[in-house]
């Protein structure tokens, strides 16, 4: 793609017939940058394979920043945004997972002139930062289907299970969570796990486990990933309260769909991460070239994925690895 | 007699270990919490750390820290994933590949660190970023993704995953390792090789003690560890994930320290890791079984190793002043 350009910027020097005069290109000059998640999590893998197909189809240069290490990521964020703003983009596709350090800096760069997208998560803001637009779903509405659906089925005490304390995203969907429950006259647990254990199924699983022990009333469980889902099926095995107690997850993985197809699991709610890198992409090129975009909000979930639609879901995973955000 | 006792490394762990299971048995009644399926619980939890912590011990003693323990675990179970997923080769292979690969990791810090001469803190947390780069690179190369299904064997899923009751074969994977550790360290001239390099270093070399061997051994040994952990956890959960173990980085040196071992090396035992990493599982498990807000629980984790370590200088100056 890079030499593609490359020869036609030849051409075009060839057609101006080395006049001397530089074309206005000087708005094409600036990268496209996308300030996105970290790439360990098969979730923002897909989002970043959404981006790669659309930059093929529309023949786009970017570059994908992330953090490599997610223990710091409320201050590395901001700082990636920095760094991407201070290289003059010609569009800026970021996700603003952390408001309180990010948001300022989109203001700065919409105020400067450079076109910003929001995604995955922002979508409360993208209108008074001066962003073009949002695409994406919203946390808390995430939270709150699946509360609605567990109070649908019979849960009198649901467990919200956040594997990743302090990251407010994530933490809305446990809000959105507790909403349903509680519009619906239903009880409702918080709980945590420390930042270390968030990618150790064991620790997970001891911890829901110890839940279940303590409050034997729980009888629906909701997590936010579906590592912990995994977690949380196998604790309530090990506590002999299987069938009894409704577990149902945000984001897929292979695992997940597996359980879902077997009844263990009830659902899973995908917010269609691939839609999210696939469609900024889409819309950056037609902005950039027609200066056309969607107005108001892109939504791209929750898609609930429970027995009636796992087999279909399956199938495409297994088809086209990756783009579900699920392995 | 008792005073004998006092001056184990292993003393003060045993001493935090049993007041924390009572406080935990008497915090959590009705809970099962000391029932055969609790106990199996938090022994599952120390059993997977415990293999690390042993070997990660061992190579504290002998002065030495690895911080890529990490990143093994998640790249081992990330070869199984996508060996046996991605090119359908049988399982057996691929965990020797694993191992081979955590040895390979292992002999890379080994070298690095006795050829430099740099802290083993600062290259080992390299290698931890390196091999974790790798991983994801790597898999999304071949299979774009981070995290993929294992396929695994009924051999394989007994070897690795067989659970009795509530208990998993990773129980007697620790304990294989424990008495491994045990024999290498008290009962073999290589472990009096391991607290003479990291009690002395110029006078083992000296005394013709071949350190830096002894170095590259023991990370060799952490390397086969952390892959080990990784197998297990891959075939256990049916999946492969770049970041399993990530918690171990901090975990590992944690259990170690809480075990009586000096972080500036040449003191320590198996024993006391053991323990440490038992005590662990008990505090990592049993505050869920309390019912509290859980948000407390790494405070708790904080002030807990604080004292193990307060303990432990006091114990460590009465073994080196009364004998």
């Amino acid at each position: 793609m890079k030499f593609k350009k490359y020869v036609a910027a030849i051409g075009t020097a060839l057609a101006l017939g080395f006049s001397g005069h530089t074309p206005a290109f000087s708005n094409e000059d600036g990268p496209i940058l996308v300030v996105s998640g970290p790439l360990s999590w098969p979730f923002f893998a897909a989002v970043k394979k959404g981006f790669d197909d659309g930059a093929e189809i529309f023949d786009i240069d970017y570059q994908y920043i992330a953090v490599t290490d997610t223990s710091n990521m409320t201050s590395d964020y901001p700082r990636l945004l920095q760094q991407a703003i201070s290289r003059n983009p010609r569009m800026l596709l970021v996700g603003e997972f952390f408001p309180d350090g990010m948001d300022p800096l989109i203001k700065e760069a919409t105020a400067a002139g450079i076109p910003v997208l929001i995604h995955n998560s922002g979508q409360t803001l993208w209108e008074q930062n001066g962003s073009i637009g949002f695409v994406g779903e919203d946390p808390y509405q995430m939270g709150f289907k699946a509360g609605q659906i567990q109070a649908d089925g019979g849960v009198a005490v649901g467990l919200c299970f956040n594997q990743v304390p302090g990251n407010p995203t994530v933490e809305e969907r446990c809000n959105g969570y507790v909403a349903a429950m509680k519009e619906a006259g239903k009880e409702t647990i918080y709980q945590t796990i420390g930042t270390g254990d968030a990618t150790n199924p064991q620790a997970m699983t001891q911890a829901i486990k110890g839940s279940l022990q303590a409050n034997p009333q729980i009888d629906g469980i909701y997590t936010l990933n579906a590592v912990p889902a995994m977690s949380a099926l196998r604790a309530v095995e090990e506590v002999g309260r299987k069938g009894e107690i409704m577990v149902g997850t945000a984001d897929l993985s292979n695992e997940a769909l597996l359980a879902i197809q077997s009844g263990d699991l009830a659902f899973a709610m995908d917010q269609q991460p691939y839609l999210q890198g696939f469609m900024s992409m889409q819309i950056a090129y037609q902005y950039l070239n027609f200066r056309l975009h969607p107005i108001g909000h892109v939504k791209t979930g929750p898609l609930v994925i429970d027995s009636s639609n796992v087999e279909e879901t399956l199938r495409v995973n297994k088809e086209h690895a990756g783009v579900r955000g699920a392995s | 007699m008792l005073k004998n006792y006092m001056r184990r490394p292993e003393a003060g762990a045993f001493a935090a270990f049993v007041l924390t299971y009572i406080f935990f048995a008497l915090a959590t009644p009705g809970t099962g919490f000391v029932s055969i399926n609790g106990t199996a619980g938090w022994l599952n939890l120390a059993a997977e750390l415990g293999i690390v912590a042993i070997p990660v011990g061992l190579l504290m003693i002998s002065g030495e820290f690895d911080l890529s323990i990490g990143s093994t675990v998640g790249a081992a179970s990330m070869i199984l994933a996508l060996g046996t997923n991605q090119f359908g080769m049988p399982i057996w292979p691929m965990i020797a590949l694993a191992l081979c690969a955590g040895a390979l990791i292992g002999l890379v810090n080994g070298l690095a660190v006795v050829k430099t001469k740099l802290p083993s803190f600062i290259v080992t947390l390299a290698t931890n970023f390196i091999v974790i780069g790798a991983t994801m690179g790597i898999s999304r190369l071949i299979a774009n993704v981070t995290s993929s299904s294992i396929v695994t064997s009924d051999s394989a899923k007994f070897v690795f995953a067989a659970r009795w009751e509530q208990a998993n074969i990773s129980i007697l994977w620790w304990l294989l390792v424990a008495f491994i550790g045990y024999r290498v360290l008290s009962r073999s001239v290589f472990g009096n090789w391991i607290y003479a390099t990291g009690g002395n270093l110029d006078a083992a070399r000296g005394a013709g003690v071949p350190v830096q061997r002894v170095k590259i051994t023991l990370f060799v040994a952490t390397g086969v560890a952390a892959a080990l952990v990784g197998i297990l956890q891959g075939i256990q959960w049916n999946s492969g994930n770049a970041t399993y173990g990530m918690g171990y980085v901090f975990q590992a040196p944690i259990v170690v320290v809480i075990g009586g071992v000096l972080l500036t090396g040449g003191y320590g035992s198996v024993t006391g890791i053991v323990l440490g990493t038992a005590l662990f599982g008990v505090i990592s498990s049993g505050i869920f079984y309390t019912g509290w807000n859980t948000d407390w629980i790494q405070l708790f984790l904080g002030l807990l190793l604080g004292i193990a370590v307060l303990a432990n200088n006091y114990v460590r100056r009465l073994a080196l002043t009364s004998r």
